[in-house]
């Protein structure tokens, strides 16, 4: 390289670096609103109108895009002439008046019954960018409305965060409105609720499958504190441990192969690992304390569990190769159903402090301990949704127990189970 | 193939045109007297007063005995002492207890006798007692205003009087830095991102925006992405929105805008 060709160089670069120096430099380190402004309009007919089918996803949209707390909707007193047309593609649809109400976001759509068939055409449209983010065409029967517009709920939020929404997942509970404690299952918001036992006994700590629609659960059905398998569609039920003493807090490993659970068959409550089948693979506790609860950490090493071996109940952390055995919490006077995120986040438990029940969560490191729920009433039996955003648990409040749902920070709390009867022991489904 | 030094001169130089090289070595002093200039290098800056130093010596502090301590410090003759021989002990008697005293009436207080004050006393009294008032009232005016003189000083300061609007503390001799304010300000308030969309809050993106003299965007570049979809498309969306400012700038302004979660961050 000649001497000219470096000066030209040296001066070029001295040109760059005065050009950077003289740009103005800003950082902005939160965004101005926390909610995107979404405008949710009114599903039309594309045939023959049925203002109860559009109501209903209306409705069912409403609640679960206003539970996962990431729009403000947009006045629907507000809409201009753009909502009173179809627009499934983005070229119909008149960005502009969007814009001019704020909308950062529309969902437009249609429905049609043809030939006893459900037909929606569902969209989720940018104003921004002008763009269609997502749209499907779903079929079914047309009392399936509520299921469309949960499924369709669920893909505006794996559209707008990645991560697929919980929405169209179920939620199993133990309710005694029969005057016996049975066990139950509804939608995410509570609608659609179905008794799946008729045991006439106790009925408690229910757990989905991660691969299959089917659940385990404890019943005395037979006098005794046994495991039991039922698969949700067929109706078929099997007793899966039926050791004397206690079976009960059954969890499934993430891969669906195997069942922790607690055991009492040597006098003390053990944990166990089974097989699907029933039989013991592996003893995981061995200590003349209490262990039970058990919760397994997503990827299927580790298992938390309550124990009051160094004498009040806590969260301990058992790794399921070496059984090596870490204490998690310190806190409170007892500690309890301790639940892992399916992200494995955090661990979710209740804790006794003051007397009252409250949910808190924690690192799986011990760090970073939050209360979540404050106020009147016993909050127990905390679990996560499958996308770990949300947590179902039961309060008992006035002398009625019912199932409540809130997202992962504490906020949005609202009731969900219906009146008539004391809920409890709810746990999530994955995603159906 | 070698040629001579000045022989591939003259050949590079015949490739240019004539007065090439005076404006070469023009332009390189420019590009060179520019930076200088504005680092201040040249600038004449007057000597600075150093500092008053105050040395403490903590080893040679003087202490009421320089010798003690020293071997060669005894030169005090010792006194011969001569023991004395320990005094026996006598036999200890227990003292026989005392009869308590009778306590005994106290004298009550003589009467205070009252001062016998003149009027022309009174007079002085007066005249002194409002000479103190006075005094008094202009001590604390005077604390008064010395402690806003304090709490003026406190403020911040401004250089200028009509200091650049949108900049808080007013410094910065330029309009940019309240364009920057206004831009940093519009760019946030187009922002729109709920925490629930994220799964960390440890997210970071640079964008490189260029606003022409009527605040029109007319240059966008991402220097560095997040990575998280719903972050970087939010920071699209906002820039998109951010097209016009709504005001004029006094030159065209190139920013280069990072955009961060820290407040949000717990």
């Amino acid at each position: 390289m000649n001497r000219g060709k470096k000066l030209l160089l040296l001066v070029l670069a001295l040109l760059f670096s005065v050009s950077s120096a003289w740009a103005v430099k800003i950082e902005i380190s939160a965004p101005g609103e926390q909610e995107i402004p979404l405008a949710l309009t009114s599903f039309l007919a594309m045939g023959a109108a049925q203002p109860k089918i559009a109501a209903e996803i209306n409705a069912v949209l409403e609640a679960d895009l206003g539970m996962s707390g990431l729009f403000s909707l947009v006045d629907r007193a507000a809409f201009l002439s753009d909502a009173e047309t179809l627009g499934l593609s983005s070229v119909q649809v008149d960005f502009a008046q969007w814009k001019l109400l704020g909308a950062e976001a529309v969902i437009k759509g249609g429905y049609r019954v043809e030939g006893g068939k459900l037909i929606v055409e569902a969209r989720l449209f940018d104003v921004i960018s002008r763009r269609m983010l997502t749209g499907r065409r779903y079929i079914g029967k047309p009392d399936e409305a509520r299921r469309i517009a949960h499924t369709f709920a669920d893909q505006v939020m794996l559209s707008l965060t990645g991560t697929k929404g919980p929405f169209s997942s179920r939620i199993a509970y133990i309710s005694n409105r029969t005057g016996k404690k049975e066990l139950y299952m509804m939608e995410v918001d509570g609608h659609a609720s179905v008794r799946l036992t008729n045991h006439r006994e106790i009925v408690l700590n229910p757990d989905f499958s991660p691969v299959g629609k089917e659940l385990i659960f404890t019943s005395y059905k037979n006098g005794n504190p046994d495991l039991f398998r039922k698969e949700v569609y067929t109706g078929r039920e099997a007793r899966l441990s039926h050791r004397q003493g206690l079976n009960i807090g059954g969890r499934y490993s993430p891969d669906g192969r195997e069942i922790v659970v607690t055991l009492s068959k040597d006098k003390n409550s053990e944990l166990y690992l089974l097989g699907t089948d029933g039989t013991i693979h592996k003893r995981l506790t061995n200590h003349w304390g209490i262990d039970v609860d058990p919760s397994w950490s997503p990827k299927g090493d580790k298992i938390a569990f309550v124990s009051d071996r160094r004498g009040n109940p806590h969260i301990y952390i058992v790794d399921v190769n070496s059984l090596e055995v870490k204490r998690l919490t310190f806190g409170g006077k007892y500690n309890a159903t301790p639940a892992w995120s399916p992200d494995g986040e955090r661990i979710v438990f209740s804790r006794l402090e003051d007397k009252v029940f409250d949910i808190y969560t924690i690192k799986p490191d011990g760090t970073d301990e939050r209360r979540l729920t404050f106020g009147a009433g016993i909050k127990e039996h905390p679990r996560w949704s499958p996308d770990s955003r949300f947590l179902v648990y039961s309060l008992d409040r006035d002398g009625e127990k019912a199932i409540y749902l809130m997202r992962a920070d504490g906020t949005g709390s609202r009731r969900i189970s219906a009146a008539g009867g004391d809920d409890s022991h709810p746990a999530w489904s994955g995603y159906w | 193939m070698n040629l001579p030094k000045k022989q591939s001169w003259r050949q590079l130089h015949s490739r240019f045109e004539p007065g090439f090289k005076r404006m070469l070595l023009l332009s390189v002093a420019i590009h060179f007297l520019v930076p200088m200039l504005y680092s201040g290098i040249l600038y004449f800056s007057p000597a600075k007063e150093k500092p008053p130093v105050y040395r403490v010596n903590l080893v040679n502090k003087p202490v009421k005995k320089p010798q003690a301590g020293r071997p060669e410090a005894s030169v005090k003759k010792k006194e011969t002492v001569v023991k004395k021989a320990k005094p026996k002990p006598k036999p200890v008697v227990k003292p026989k207890p005392k009869p308590a005293p009778k306590p005994k009436a106290k004298p009550k207080p003589a009467p205070i006798p009252k001062p016998t004050i003149s009027k022309a006393d009174e007079q002085s009294f007066d005249q002194k007692m409002a000479e103190l008032r006075r005094q008094k009232e202009r001590e604390d005016r005077l604390a008064a205003l010395r402690e806003n003189l304090e709490k003026e000083r406190e403020k911040i300061e401004s250089p200028v009087v009509d200091a650049p609007v949108g900049e808080v503390t007013g410094k910065g001799d330029e309009e940019g830095i309240a364009y920057a304010s206004f831009v940093k300000e519009f760019i946030t308030e187009q922002w729109r991102l709920s925490q629930y969309q994220l799964p960390s809050m440890n997210l970071e993106a640079e964008w490189k925006l260029i606003y022409n003299a009527q605040g029109v965007l007319i240059h966008k570049k991402v220097v560095s992405n997040s990575g998280n979809k719903a972050f970087d498309d939010s920071l699209l969306r906002a820039i998109l929105k951010s097209q016009n400012l709504g005001r004029e700038l006094d030159e065209q302004t190139e920013f280069e805008v990072t955009f961060n979660l820290r407040e949000m961050q717990n």
